[in-house]
């Protein structure tokens, strides 16, 4: 299979994904949350197949995320979520960079059990998550990219807790998303992008916590004023698959920062800021 | 997760024994050439680590000439050692061959008044019965409109002579697409196969390589003389290999440079760049073509005022044509 195609098959899927989030609008009262978001932090990569060293350095992300229950399972909700990071990393030595752009989206549903004192929420289910991260080692001629893609079921995991302060709402939030069985891209041991662009036959696999581990987890906080919700958080992720003498990872450590838009839709499709 | 997570090896020191084991590893792992050069990798590292580790921690230029004289153990043209201040280079791979080449008697007897399309300089020589083509590089592309053009003005020629000599590679596309002018159909040209792991001999199943009818439109079917010398290396090397399952097409001059294997580089702790043969290429026979191809005719340059090489080739042109009479 060529990496084109991969690379097409998983855009369709982010496509179906946003498609999937608009199913279920003819509904009276359904909440909808949209929150759109700033990430800011820093990143660590070990890729062997680029280098022996491990590099470090800063990165940006923007992101949307997007929360609503089922029509007739109110229980249940599904969550999407897509989002852009650019990268720049520095070698130890501090004369060689690599640039990350990473690309990543997904969708899932969870199941919520709510307690109305305190006001405790607890959520589970599986989450899709998709992967697409080129990178470029700036000083390389030879052997300048690598990249990973990866298409992953986890497991995600939360819990909620909402408290208020005179006019303002907060609500505290932890989630946590691990991988439970998946398919990854991964070169051979010393393959030639040249070869790769011929075919990739033999090169995607399928993936699981035996060979690739992907770890996913935020501390946010919203704050619900009268005209405006806010997040401020935390999140880091860590991404390590590899196989025989070459492995990869990816961590990051991002402050979030975001605001929230909350909205009921209707049959007739008008939205109303509620 | 910590506990589960892969622990990684190979982390090297930025000294100039952790810059030392790092390269020493990086061929000892990635290298695809260990059987072909009979060299003792081993026993070049146990001769140079107590070389290296004499040297002061900062005397980055006497780290810099101790592993390009290892590197150059490999007589390996696309072995280099990229620094800031200097490139290793390894030039015994020509040495002791024929140059085979004047470019000063190409450009007064030959290419006197010659136009150039892309990479391709080429003109109308023997009194315009045959096509001539000097093509340098293999970086310098060419589009099939070049090729065209080059074309319709050897339309009346009688054969074409197609002088890669002292050209020291470049893109394989490009070489791709110069044999492709001159195969018919898609044909079978070699085999590659990179390395699997860190083993000498742990290599990937050999995958075909082929020449594909589509690469470049305008076909040229009548003879076709290539021109080579013991400069030709790299994506030159791999183009006459190309050229060897061509129809009417004959290789003449000096056995080629060589240089069968795709390099890929790799980086040591102080960010110096080593650049290696990492996937290693064959012929239809599975032979490798790392140490050159010998032509079809040898033909030495011997005279100072005109190129014997290109004069062979017309005059096989000519014995050509007049036996299809």
């Amino acid at each position: 299979m060529k990496i084109s195609r991969l690379i097409g098959i998983i855009a369709l899927a982010l496509l179906a994904i946003g498609r999937l989030s608009a199913e279920g609008t003819d509904s009276l009262n359904v909440e909808h949350e949209n929150i759109l978001r700033v990430h800011f932090g820093g990143t660590w990569l070990q890729d062997q197949y680029l280098s022996p060293l491990r590099y470090n350095g800063m990165q940006v992300a923007l992101g949307n995320e997007w929360w609503q229950p089922f029509r007739h399972h109110p229980h249940w909700a599904h969550v999407g979520q897509a989002e852009v990071h650019f990268a720049w990393m520095y070698s130890s030595a501090r004369n060689n960079l690599i640039y990350n752009l990473d690309v990543s989206g997904g969708w899932g549903a969870y199941y919520s059990w709510t307690w109305k004192q305190p006001r405790l929420q607890l959520l589970l289910g599986p989450y899709l998550h998709l992967d697409f991260a080129p990178r470029m080692h700036a000083r390389e001629v030879n052997k300048p990219y690598s990249m990973d893609i990866a298409a992953d079921v986890c497991a995600m995991a939360g819990v909620a807790y909402c408290f208020g302060a005179g006019k303002v709402d907060f609500r505290l939030r932890y989630l946590v998303r691990a991988n439970l069985i998946g398919v990854d891209f991964m070169p051979d041991y010393w393959e030639s992008y040249y070869e790769l662009s011929e075919g990739v036959k033999g090169q995607v696999r399928c993936s699981g916590m035996w060979n690739h581990r992907l770890l996913r987890h935020e501390l946010t906080l919203d704050i619900r004023c009268p005209h405006s919700t806010w997040r401020i958080g935390i999140a880091h992720a860590y991404l390590e698959y590899g196989k025989d003498n070459i492995w990869f990872s990816r961590e990051q450590v991002e402050a979030v920062v975001g605001t929230c838009f909350r909205y009921r839709i209707h049959p007739s499709k008008a939205f109303d800021v509620w | 997760m910590a506990s589960c997570t892969h622990q990684f090896d190979g982390v090297y020191d930025n000294t100039p024994v952790g810059n030392f084991e790092c390269l020493w590893q990086t061929i000892d792992q990635k290298y695809c050439f260990h059987s072909e050069k009979d060299v003792d990798w081993q026993a070049v590292h146990d001769y140079y680590l107590p070389l290296v580790k004499g040297l002061n921690q900062d005397d980055y230029k006497g780290l810099f000439d101790l592993m390009d004289r290892m590197l150059d153990t490999l007589n390996d043209g696309h072995v280099n050692l990229y620094s800031d201040f200097d490139v290793s280079r390894c030039e015994k791979w020509y040495d002791g061959y024929p140059e085979n080449f004047d470019w000063d008697i190409i450009t007064s007897h030959y290419l006197t008044d010659y136009r150039t399309a892309g990479g391709l300089n080429y003109a109308l020589i023997d009194s315009g019965r045959i096509g001539y083509i000097y093509y340098g590089s293999f970086s310098s592309g060419f589009s099939m409109n070049n090729m065209y053009y080059v074309l319709t003005e050897f339309e009346d020629c009688l054969g074409i002579v197609l002088d890669v000599r002292h050209n020291g590679g470049g893109s394989l596309e490009n070489a791709y697409r110069l044999a492709s002018t001159f195969i018919l159909g898609d044909t079978l040209v070699g085999y590659w196969q990179h390395k699997k792991g860190p083993g000498h001999d742990d290599f990937s199943e050999l995958e075909e390589m082929w020449v594909r009818k589509d690469d470049m439109l305008s076909k040229w079917l009548r003879p076709v003389i290539v021109l080579s010398n013991r400069h030709c290396y790299s994506a030159t090397n791999f183009f006459i290999n190309c050229m060897h399952q061509a129809p009417n097409c004959l290789i003449i001059g000096g056995r080629s440079g060589g240089g069968g294997g795709m390099p890929l580089s790799y980086e040591l702790p102080n960010g110096w760049l080593v650049r290696f043969s990492s996937v290693r290429m064959t012929t239809t026979r599975k032979q490798s073509i790392e140490n050159g191809l010998k032509p079809h005719l040898r033909v030495k340059l011997t005279s100072t005022d005109k190129d014997d090489i290109i004069d062979k080739a017309v005059e096989i042109i000519h014995y050509a044509y007049e036996s299809a009479q």
